[in-house]
């Protein structure tokens, strides 16, 4: 479906959660390349560094040692060649008020860590899916917001 | 100052008491101008008379010079010459004393001037009728001519004599009726206004008799309520003192005295006296306070402590007021309360409610802590049990993979657990900002969250017309998903689920025992379906955290569910009934503020 | 000042096609959805060109003859879902009739290509659809949903949660927040 392979960043401290998601993405038909940083200040380094690509998809998990995802997320949304990145949030809260929050603060997908593989699994395809809907259908992204459990 | 009683009758005694004074007065003066007059009216008598007398002595001065010379003349013996020679002296004497008299009627001068002329006459006629007389002038027709032209004089003397007496009579007369006149009108009057005098004063005798009872009466009261007062300052532990600004005097009721810790009155208050007893944290305070009171008339309660002489701490609560009274001084009113106990039993709840929140408050961030950080660990649990795929479970034992199955089941029932726990701690905790929200669209999200069990049990969910609110929306949401999930969980397996949704506005006086009386208005959101149901002894029960009327095998549930619902309308003010008849279907009531 | 602005992307993208091939001064004829027909023959070199003129702004030469059939199905549920009188039109029918092809061929080859269904694809734009309206702010949901042939307002907010994970509502409050942050 692309010619380039879809370039995927996931920001997460839990190497497990790491493992997880590396796991799910090498089991999809969709062709990806995923990278990983470990905390907000990684992120933010790996992001601001010109030499390096920007994702697609930006997974980013709220609770982060150095910096915070949300924290993370606004300073992202300030910076002008950053703010068009799709960022999904990926964390296991599921109150209300954080997924409103980020929302507002520009996140456009919002994903509550599953407890089974396969639900992972699923999410990420429909992630990348839409995803890739809204990018060669000419559809709004700043209307762009998803929110999976 | 209005808790002395107003006597209005003594302003109309003063005028009524004026008033007689005033008609004794012009009695009086009335009475020393009769007086006055009687006096005059003698006087003038007295001045009638004695002109009478001097003209009857003139009279008779000349009558003796007549008949002296007549004697003479036929005797001549000059014997008869000495009252002639005498007359002429009284005569004079009589005329000046007479001129002396009539020296305010100028009639009466003029009518003496006359006399006086003619006594002249008269007497040069006495003298002509000497001389010719005598018998070496002798001359008969001479002396009969002077002795007749005598005696005509003589009638015109005695004439203007009378006519004086008569002018002096006819005056007399005239002065003497005026008085009269006078003297008989005043006596009627004098006592018509004696007897109005009198009866002013018998009024005002009367009004003073009757204010008299009415003091003895408010002063019968003033001693009851003066009792009371002091007893009901033991009782109720405060006192009062009063400060005579312009006086400088300080007055302490008798419990004053015993809240300080001594008997009333051993000692006597002044200025500093009170503040000898404020303990040394709180002079400042009271002193300050005192001198507010000065400046702004009413002083708001201050707090303090005071230290008694047997070095025991009390808690003073005291309040003031500047009055001015009726006399235009000023008096500083003070009440003293002793709020030790109120006090100590107040720190007492103030720990108390503050522990309490703090063991709240840990409660709830314990519970959304660790609920929020179990979720971690079994998150991973289950991915890793899901993880071990098909392939792996087919090297697996029985027994191994009976244990996979079982620790999956338990996993997710810990999950469920933890999401409810969640929830309900969320229901709290999180901010409550209040939106006008239509309730239908949040009824739609609800039916939205619940679609698919709502599609697999093919529920039939219709709703009346739903009211706009201002509420906390993503609860209310919460609160319909949580009822409309109960009703389909617990529907009956034959039956296909019905839900109706109903909305009426209710005046919460139809209510009283449930709802908040200060709010007027709620409104009645019923849900009924066709459930189940359940035994309706339960139905307060069932609100109740970890209440489940089912056994989790037949029923998967936490017992959260409807906990969280009645957490929600409590957060709204609101409240939640249920009520059921097994087999048939339940109602669960739910009543929000307009 | 805050204005609102409606937009027809596909407008957009049909005058910003022109503007840049008149720039390239390639002579062309448009079919209408995202096909062109260029007139001249076109050498490698100004092939490349184009696509590197194009790219910026996300435009593709689809080149795979399968994805150009995807790309004439989704012009066509695009066309369909914002036409006004759209529910006169059932989609299997409508893009049949479209694309000369047969509904199940379609479907198949669509899947294949975006491992999706034409089913989500048209949910999804209509979803899409439903988002513009709401932002604009004109339409009550019931007016929205009556729109998009919808069988009732419980039944869009269903799909529109199923589609989004948030309900029409929170769309609402999240996107207004948004701009109320931006200012």
């Amino acid at each position: 479906m692309q010619k380039n392979a879809l370039y995927i960043l996931l920001a997460d401290d839990d190497e497990d959660d790491r493992l997880f998601f590396k796991d799910a993405f090498e089991e999809i038909k969709i062709q990806t390349n995923v990278d990983f940083v470990h905390d907000g200040m990684q992120l933010m380094d790996h992001l601001n560094n010109p030499d390096n690509k920007l994702p697609d998809i930006l997974f980013l998990d709220l609770n982060m040692p150095k910096k915070t995802g949300k924290e993370c997320l606004v300073e992202i949304k300030k910076t002008d060649r950053l703010k068009d990145i799709i960022i999904a949030i990926y964390s296991t809260s599921s109150s209300e008020e954080d997924i409103e929050d980020t929302f507002i603060q520009g996140a456009n997908i919002y994903i509550k860590k599953p407890s089974d593989f396969n639900t992972l699994k699923k999410i990420i395809n429909e992630v990348v899916t839409v995803n890739w809907h809204y990018h060669t259908s000419g559809l709004n992204r700043d209307n762009f917001l998803l929110r999976l459990k | 100052m209005k808790w002395i009683p107003n006597f209005n009758s003594s302003n109309s005694l003063r005028v009524i008491f004026v008033i007689a004074v005033f008609i004794l007065l012009f009695l009086s003066s009335i009475a020393y101008r009769h007086n006055q007059d009687l006096n005059d009216s003698s006087k003038v008598v007295m001045h009638t008379y004695e002109i009478n007398i001097q003209l009857e002595r003139l009279m008779s001065a000349i009558k003796d010079a007549e008949t002296g010379q007549r004697g003479y003349i036929i005797t001549r013996n000059a014997r008869f010459l000495t009252p002639y020679i005498y007359s002429r002296d009284k005569v004079n004497k009589s005329f000046i004393n007479l001129k002396k008299l009539t020296a305010d009627n100028p009639k009466q001068q003029q009518n003496l001037k006359n006399l006086f002329k003619l006594i002249i006459q008269r007497f040069n006629s006495f003298e002509y009728c000497l001389k010719y007389s005598d018998p070496k002038t002798y001359d008969k027709r001479k002396l009969d001519n002077y002795m007749f032209s005598g005696r005509i004089l003589m009638d015109n003397i005695r004439f203007k004599v009378d006519e004086m007496n008569d002018i002096e009579q006819t005056y007399l007369k005239n002065r003497l009726k005026i008085y009269d006149d006078e003297i008989s009108l005043s006596p009627l009057f004098s006592i018509l206004l004696f007897l109005v005098a009198l009866s002013f004063i018998l009024l005002a005798y009367r009004q003073i008799s009757r204010d008299i009872e009415r003091l003895k009466i408010f002063n019968k009261k003033l001693l009851i309520s003066n009792g009371l007062i002091s007893e009901s300052e033991i009782i109720g532990k405060f006192s009062t003192w009063q400060w005579d600004l312009d006086s400088n005097k300080i007055d302490y009721s008798d419990n004053q005295y015993r809240l300080l810790g001594y008997e009333p009155h051993s000692f006597v208050p002044e200025q500093e006296t009170f503040l000898n007893f404020v303990h040394p944290d709180d002079k400042d305070i009271v002193a300050s306070s005192m001198e507010g009171i000065l400046n702004n008339k009413i002083l708001p309660f201050v707090y303090y402590k005071i230290l008694l002489p047997t070095k025991e701490i009390r808690y003073f609560k005291s309040t003031g007021k500047l009055l001015t009274d009726q006399q235009g001084s000023k008096i500083l009113l003070g009440i003293n309360f002793d709020i030790t106990d109120e006090h100590l039993l107040n720190i007492e709840l103030q720990d108390r409610y503050r522990e309490l929140e703090k063991s709240n408050k840990e409660l709830a961030s314990f519970n959304h802590v660790a609920s929020h950080d179990l979720q971690e660990p079994l998150r991973k649990i289950q991915t890793f049990i899901s993880r071990v795929s098909d392939a792996d479970k087919d090297i697996m034992s029985d027994s191994a993979k009976n244990y996979i199955i079982k620790i999956e089941a338990s996993a997710k029932r810990m999950r469920v657990l933890i999401d409810d726990l969640l929830l309900f701690s969320r229901t709290n905790t999180t901010k409550k900002e209040f939106i006008k929200t239509a309730l239908t669209e949040l009824l739609s999200n609800a039916e939205a969250e619940l679609a698919e069990v709502i599609s697999e049990k093919e529920a039939v969910i219709t709703a009346g017309k739903l009211p706009k609110l201002e509420v906390i929306p993503y609860q209310i949401e919460q609160l319909f998903i949580n009822l409309i999930g109960n009703s389909l969980k617990y529907s009956q397996p034959d039956n296909i689920p019905k839900i109706t949704i109903e909305s009426e506005k209710i005046d919460s006086s139809d209510y009283p025992e449930i709802l908040d009386q200060s709010i007027k208005k709620f409104h009645k959101i019923t849900f009924t379906d066709n459930g189940m149901g359940f035994d309706p002894q339960f139905k307060e029960t069932i609100f109740v955290l970890f209440q489940r009327l089912h056994s989790k095998t037949d029923y998967p549930g936490t017992g959260i569910g409807l906990a969280i619902c009645k957490k929600i309308t409590e957060n709204h003010k609101g409240y939640i009934t249920a009520d059921s008849i097994p087999g048939k279907g339940s109602v669960f009531t739910v009543f929000l503020p307009e | 000042m805050k204005l609102f602005i409606k937009f027809d992307i596909n407008t957009i993208c049909s005058l910003y096609l022109k503007q840049n091939l008149e720039q390239l001064n390639v002579n062309f004829t448009s079919l209408g959805f995202g096909e062109i027909e260029i007139n001249d023959n076109i050498d490698a070199d100004a092939l490349d060109n184009l696509k590197t003129k194009l790219s910026p702004c996300g435009f593709e030469i689809v080149e795979n003859q399968k994805s150009v059939l995807v790309q004439k199905i989704k012009d066509a549920i695009i066309e369909l879902v914002f036409m006004d009188d759209s529910n006169n039109y059932k989609s299997s029918v409508f893009l049949a009739e479209k694309l000369n092809h047969s509904y199940g061929y379609l479907s198949n080859v669509f899947s294949e290509v975006t491992y999706s269904s034409i089913e989500n694809f048209i949910i999804l734009q209509k979803i899409e659809r439903a988002k513009q309206l709401i932002i604009i702010n004109e339409m009550s949901l019931t007016e929205i949903a009556f729109l998009l042939n919808y069988s009732s307002v419980a039944h869009l907010s269903t799909q529109f949660k199923n589609t989004t994970g948030i309900t029409p509502s929170a769309f609402q409050r999240i996107i207004k927040k948004r701009r109320e942050n931006l200012k």
